[in-house]
């Protein structure tokens, strides 16, 4: 899994720019689905259709979201220095002084202006340095509209925990693959979801769930922990296993989905813990909201250092998210 | 109705009164230049949708008929109007400026006052007025006579003539540029496509309430369920003496804005590429847009029902959301020729999902 984990995490891909990394996941999906499409927002869609007969075969929508939060090229000085402005929440702090890559294999280093005060580290005060020797230089390899990530890594850690970047969301995405793996003949039709923008409002989630109408819907995604220094109180901890999502800040979880994953994950002895995370938005409310609606829930991955370089997870809570929804959706009915 | 050409054209819509929720006869104005051109249709919010049939991906423009404005909310003994602000206007260009009031039937004239600066104390001087102490003053005494001309819920909006100046006369100053600027060029593009045989099922959509942020442009999108979305708006620059260069935006003159990314939407690559290579085959003008504080009703549109593929080409305007915008009619031509050019000639790229089976 830690390959799979390190090839997805390579191809940047930011909201409204995902193909580099739609083309790696829909590679991964193509020996387990029956059909996949790419929607009219870009969300992949990977279809494999249950066994159930008519009447009783549900929809089911799983969803991860591919992209990831970066920037685009709004302006180049005349000195070649790059101009900037941001894709999703990116924290500044974490951006300063790193090194960045362009889809193209470009590389450079995101700096803010010498002088900028700690407190001013605005998306304005900052700029990339591509080592260009002037505008003209610079235009070789990079022009306005182009986009950059801060570059993406993994780092093994002690036990199964390791840190990089982007881990939001291509995590969620890895978790969707695996259970496609394992889930070789399921009763309903699963749509398996690669979403888009969702880092700029759950966007892709929306349209997608909108044209499948599912009757069940589980969104994949990152989740913040209070297990660090100066975190505020929350229940969930790196290594407590998978997240089982009550509430965030865009959406109450429907009780039938939290109920039946809590059962499952009781019976079938999954570690796992419950998860209210009251900042921040997750696919999940837009898939709920859809069209007529429908029945959704999340199944987190608890991560410390979201939206930083060294966003840090355990793949034992990973293992335990695809075991949860592996043996969630063979159960019958609910 | 006489038909009216370019640049007359968007002179006659810009005279149209037509704040938010008062968009009637901007619409009867727009049908009357359609008629004969192509089949329109009012739906249940005002907007006026437009269709020229035809074999291909489903393109809808949009443009949006609603200037800024004010809605008056009260009348005083001496017969002034206090008024809310409908969209977003800097409150230091409304004070001292001409307005008319009314609504779709009677307009009268009005000036937008407050205390005469003789009048302000030192402190009152060093801040801008707030609207809450702005009133509206149409020549009424008192209240009875200010009620024979206006009612609570009428509107007011900037009054202004349009101007051609500057080199060549090629500047335009007016009002509500932003948006009779894209009704303009989406009429223009009926007009030059009727006749001919087309890659592409055609919608335009004139649409009401965009600058109150409401956008009745989505629920004509979700009855026509767009491929793509092409949004045709007027955009701020700030090509000025004090503006660093990256944050201009764009410039007068060279062109439509093609934005590529703002709060509101990321608009669609291969939409991109295909505009700007549309442009540079046909030796068409366009630029960039640099800079993305704001949004418009493409990030509505592109979100509705099943989605869109987004793409906006924008008229470089300044001093945008006062009485006095202004733009360049090279740029209106720039952007009427983009838009021919990419709709005439079959597409080079399938907007519809491609299914692939196992």
């Amino acid at each position: 899994m830690l390959d799979l984990v390190k090839k997805i995490v390579k191809a940047p891909a930011i909201s409204g720019r995902e193909d580099a990394v739609a083309d790696v996941i829909r590679a991964q999906m193509e020996p387990f689905c029956d059909e996949i499409y790419r929607d009219k927002m870009g969300s992949l869609i990977c279809l494999k259709r249950g066994s159930a007969p008519d009447g009783e075969r549900r929809k089911i929508m799983l969803a991860a979201h591919m992209d990831e939060i970066g920037f685009f090229v709004t302006f180049i000085e005349d000195n070649g220095f790059i101009r900037l402005t941001t894709i999703g929440g990116i924290n500044f702090v974490a951006a300063a002084y790193t090194t960045v890559v362009f889809a193209n294999g470009t590389r450079g280093v995101l700096v803010p202006e010498t002088g900028t005060a700690a407190g001013s580290l605005t998306f304005d005060k900052f700029y990339v340095d591509i080592g260009a020797k002037d505008k003209k230089d610079a235009e070789r390899k990079v022009k306005i509209g182009d986009y950059f990530v801060v570059e993406p890594t993994v780092t093994r850690l002690m036990g199964k925990r390791i840190a990089g970047r982007p881990m939001d969301d291509r995590i969620g995405c890895v978790i969707m693959i695996e259970t496609a793996r394992r889930l070789s003949a399921p009763r309903d039709d699963i749509y398996y979801v690669f979403t888009v923008q969702e880092e700029v409002g759950c966007r892709g989630a929306k349209t997608a769930a909108f044209a499948i109408a599912p009757d069940v819907a589980i969104a994949y995604d990152v989740t913040g922990t209070g297990d660090t220094i100066g975190a505020k109180p929350m229940a969930v901890k790196v290594g407590g296993g998978a997240a089982i999502k009550l509430k965030d800040s865009s959406v109450i979880c429907s009780p039938e989905v939290v109920a039946g994953l809590i059962a499952t994950a009781k019976t079938e002895k999954i570690p796992h813990q419950l998860e209210i995370l009251t900042h921040g938005g997750t696919d999940t409310s837009s898939m709920q909201m859809a069209g007529s609606g429908c029945a959704a829930g999340c199944i987190s991955i608890p991560t410390r250092y979201i939206h930083s370089g060294v966003e840090m997870i355990d793949l034992g809570d990973v293992e335990a998210c695809i075991a949860l929804t592996a043996a969630y959706l063979e159960r019958e009915g609910k | 109705m006489n038909e009216l050409k370019r640049i007359d054209l968007l002179r006659a819509l810009c005279a149209e009164f037509g704040p938010s929720g008062c968009e009637g006869n901007v619409a009867d104005f727009i049908e009357g230049q359609l008629r004969g051109v192509c089949e329109t249709r009012r739906d249940r919010m005002g907007n006026v949708i437009a269709h020229l049939p035809g074999e291909g991906p489903r393109v809808m423009l949009s443009a949006h008929m609603d200037e800024v404005g004010m809605m008056i909310k009260s009348i005083d003994d001496q017969g002034y109007l206090r008024f809310a602000n409908v969209g977003s206007i800097d409150a230091r260009v409304q004070c001292g400026r001409a307005v008319t009031v009314g609504n779709e039937q009677n307009q009268v004239p009005g000036v937008i006052g407050a205390k005469a600066i003789h009048l302000q104390s030192a402190d009152e001087r060093k801040n801008a007025t707030a609207v809450s102490a702005m009133y509206i003053d149409i020549g009424a005494s008192s209240r009875e006579e200010a009620e024979k001309y206006v009612d609570l819920g009428d509107f007011a909006a900037f009054a202004s003539e349009f101007v051609a100046f500057g080199e060549d006369g090629q500047r335009l100053r007016g009002k509500a540029i932003d948006d009779r600027w894209g009704c303009a060029v989406a009429i223009e593009t009926l007009r030059a496509l009727a006749d001919k045989p087309l890659a592409v099922d055609l919608y335009a959509v004139f649409s009401v309430h965009e600058e109150m942020g409401k956008s009745g442009a989505r629920v004509a999108a979700y009855a026509i369920r767009p491929d793509v979305s092409i949004t045709l708006e007027a955009t701020a620059v700030a090509d000025l003496p004090s503006t660093a260069a990256a944050a201009r935006v764009g410039e007068l003159g060279k062109g439509g804005l093609l934005s590529f990314v703002d709060k509101g939407t990321v608009y669609d690559a291969g939409l991109i590429d295909f505009a700007l290579e549309t442009a540079r085959r046909a030796d068409i003008l366009v630029q960039l847009k640099r800079y993305s504080a704001g949004s418009n009703d493409a990030a509505h549109i592109h979100k509705t029902a099943d989605g869109a593929r987004a793409m906006a080409l924008s008229a470089p305007t300044r001093y945008i959301h006062s009485g006095s915008c202004v733009a360049d009619a090279r740029d209106f031509d720039a952007i009427c020729a983009l838009l021919r050019e990419m709709l005439e000639r079959p597409w080079g790229f399938t907007p519809n999902p491609t299914k692939e089976t196992f």
